[in-house]
């Protein structure tokens, strides 16, 4: 194999939280969050990276994955299925169980050389692993509530996707594209989000997720999809703002506001919400919050609390991350033939020709 | 659009008896500690301290028409659910004045008459009973729940696995909170669950399951809120796993030898009264005097508590033949 080297990051705390209960949000168990990178590895190396960098975690992931492989290492041994990429444990730190063993473990990738990073979370997820992985492509992979940013995707194809930007044999410059990005700053504290920020009345984090529109409002967003699941969606249906346009939207949010919608806020929750004064945000100015108090909620969950004095803004940004367009890659793996085999070359491990047949 | 979408702040009113539940199981444990080491509390004793968000964040919710029952780590879910401090200070004590007149100790105290079903020295013992009185509470539409408080260790008891299927079965008003701390005894959690997160085994029920970060008051009385108000609107059983660290060993005396310095930080870093404590100042939903006033009032109560329990006679030899059997 070769000596690609890609990382992967899993959250395993992603998708459990208190939407399971409010609005029936799906289910991501740890063992499909380790079943996903397992099948991950093996489109890794059917073309040819050579080495894995696995985040590590107290929630059971990597942990699962080390059965996995040393089960893998042992039916190698008995003539079994092909083997997986080196994969090296990213141990040796304390693990924190916060957001902040997500930026470990990117930063320690970044350093070792990984050409592209795959993390598997929600929103909350790719916003901590977009704010540390500096100019390697992010491939975010959805196993979390929201999941705007992070594609909802087989992990098979991202992995082959992944490996073929990390080994060259796809040119990153061709398939990847720069996100968006808001920064917050509320008093000495600094935040990112990649897709929304919601000014809400409420005064804790507390469960961190935002089901109520009662209590939002002000609303910034650095794209909004009509299709989008998640706060963007109420300006996605009133004044929808691509990925790739320079621009995003901010509106204020009241409930006898002129515009009236209907909107997906989040998983399992349709509910109307009232839009005030709409504008179009320009890239680089900061934008005032209109609240006193309150917090503030990047990507659906609620993150920055702010009182009087602290004086937050949202400002729009064009330096997010880059990030692997999966069906580009694909694309130009096609119109390149790079997953083409001579018939002779490709014998599946039960018809291996060299063994002797019973 | 369920009932739940209209939530509301907690009142000052509300965050004080929060703040003051929470202190009171504190400074009951920590007293206990301190006494239990003296030699002269009969028994064995488990204490809560660290876990104090989750059982005042639940139980915040319940009033009298719910039931609770606990583990054998029980005094925050009592005080919590309102038994009296000085008679369970005086059960474990073994007094006459205990809240079982002295016959149960820390592991067996109950009180009935505040919907607490008891502490239970049978690890997954609480669930099937609170099947019981959830499903009363659904017979006689009295818009009560049962709520059953259990480790990591009594996770993976069959009767709580059972239980959780039979209050699925029947739509019950139950709510399961899997009190995470890491270890049952010595044993690990991240090693005796296979699941990992006990939340994840409420799927294969059909249940919702969420994880909460035990240690913040807020976060658990937001979870236990809905969940409690679906379950008294008909919506059926929750699972919430709470993920923190107990702050003294499984038992008093326990060596301790299985685990490293996770207490140091979470005391420092993660406590529940410092989180709560900062929280509120800030927000100015209450006043530094007003928890430093709840502090000097628990510290008394505790006080008495103890002075009261030690003066407190034992019971008798006449005292052997009552209590035993109970008339229905």
């Amino acid at each position: 194999m070769g000596d690609a080297i890609v990382g992967i990051v899993a959250n395993p705390l992603s998708g459990r939280d208190i939407r399971r209960l409010v609005t029936q949000a799906s289910v991501f168990p740890t063992a499909e969050k380790a079943n996903m990178i397992q099948r991950m590895l093996t489109a890794l190396a059917a073309v040819d990276v050579g080495r894995v960098l696995l985040g590590t975690d107290l929630g059971g992931i990597s942990a699962a994955v080390l059965r996995a492989v040393r089960r893998r290492q042992a039916m190698g041994r008995a003539g079994g299925p092909d083997r997986w990429p080196e994969v090296e444990f990213l141990d040796g730190q304390p693990i924190r169980q916060t957001a902040q063993d997500t930026v470990e473990a990117v930063r320690r990738m970044v350093t070792a050389g990984a050409r592209v990073i795959v993390c598997l979370g929600g929103d909350g997820t790719a916003r901590v692993a977009a704010a540390a992985v500096g100019e390697v492509p992010l491939l975010a992979l959805s196993t979390g509530t929201n999941n705007v940013f992070p594609a909802v995707r087989e992990a098979t194809t991202a992995g082959l996707a992944a490996g073929l930007v990390a080994t060259g044999a796809v040119p990153a410059g061709q398939v990847t594209e720069r996100a968006k990005l808001l920064e917050v700053r509320a008093g000495d504290r600094a935040e990112t989000a990649l897709v929304d920020v919601a000014v809400c009345t409420e005064r804790h984090v507390a469960s961190r997720a935002v089901w109520d529109p009662a209590t939002l409002t002000q609303l910034f967003c650095a794209f909004a999809e009509p299709d989008a699941i998640g706060l963007s969606a109420v300006l996605g249906q009133l004044s929808p703002v691509t990925r790739r346009d320079p621009h995003g939207v901010t509106a204020r949010l009241a409930a006898g506001g002129p515009h009236q919608v209907l909107a997906p806020i989040g998983p399992g929750l349709v509910v109307p919400v009232g839009v005030g004064e709409i504008e179009r945000m320009r890239p680089g100015p900061a934008y005032q919050v209109d609240a006193p108090a309150g917090v503030l909620a990047v990507d659906g969950e609620r993150e920055v609390t702010f009182e009087p004095g602290d004086q937050p803004t949202v400002r729009l940004r064009a330096d997010g991350p880059w990030c692997v367009n999966v069906p580009a890659v694909m694309e130009a793996s096609a119109r390149l033939g790079l997953l083409r085999r001579p018939l002779a070359a490709s014998p599946s491990p039960q018809h291996d020709p060299r063994k002797p047949t019973a | 659009m369920t009932e739940t979408m209209e939530r509301r702040a907690l009142t000052r009113d509300q965050l004080l008896s929060a703040y003051r539940m929470m202190r009171a199981i504190r400074e009951f444990e920590e007293r206990v500690h301190a006494e239990f080491a003296t030699g002269e509390i009969p028994g064995f004793v488990h204490l809560y301290a660290g876990e104090e968000a989750s059982a005042v964040g639940v139980c915040i919710h319940l009033d009298e028409r719910d039931t609770i029952a606990s583990t054998h780590r029980g005094h925050g879910h009592c005080i919590a659910k309102g038994v009296d401090i000085g008679q369970m200070m005086a059960e474990i004590y073994g007094r006459r004045t205990g809240a079982c007149h002295g016959k149960g100790g820390s592991m067996h105290i109950a009180d009935l008459s505040k919907g607490m079903l008891g502490a239970n020295g049978i690890v997954g013992g609480g669930p099937p009973l609170i099947c019981g009185t959830a499903l009363a509470a659904k017979i006689k539409g009295t818009g009560g729940v049962s709520v059953a408080f259990f480790g990591d260790g009594g996770s993976n008891q069959g009767t709580t696995l059972e239980s959780m299927n039979l209050a699925c079965v029947w739509n019950l008003p139950a709510i399961f909170i899997a009190e995470n701390n890491g270890y049952a005894e010595s044993t690990a959690s991240a090693w005796s669950v296979a699941s990992d997160n006990i939340a994840d085994r409420a799927a294969g029920f059909g249940m919702p399951g969420v994880i909460v970060d035990g240690f913040d008051f807020f976060a658990v009385q937001e979870a236990a809120s809905e969940a409690i108000a679906r379950a008294r609107g008909g919506g059926g059983p929750t699972l919430i796993e709470m993920k923190f660290t107990r702050y003294f060993g499984h038992f008093e005396g326990d060596q301790q030898t299985y685990r490293g310095d996770e207490v140091a930080r979470a005391r420092a870093e993660l406590d529940c009264l410092k989180r709560f404590a900062g929280r509120v100042v800030q927000t100015r939903e209450l006043g530094q005097a007003d928890l430093d006033a709840v502090d000097a009032q628990i510290a008394a109560v505790i006080d008495k508590a103890v002075d009261d329990a030690k003066a407190a006679p034992l019971p008798t030899e006449a005292d052997l033949l009552t209590d035993v059997y109970v008339r229905y």
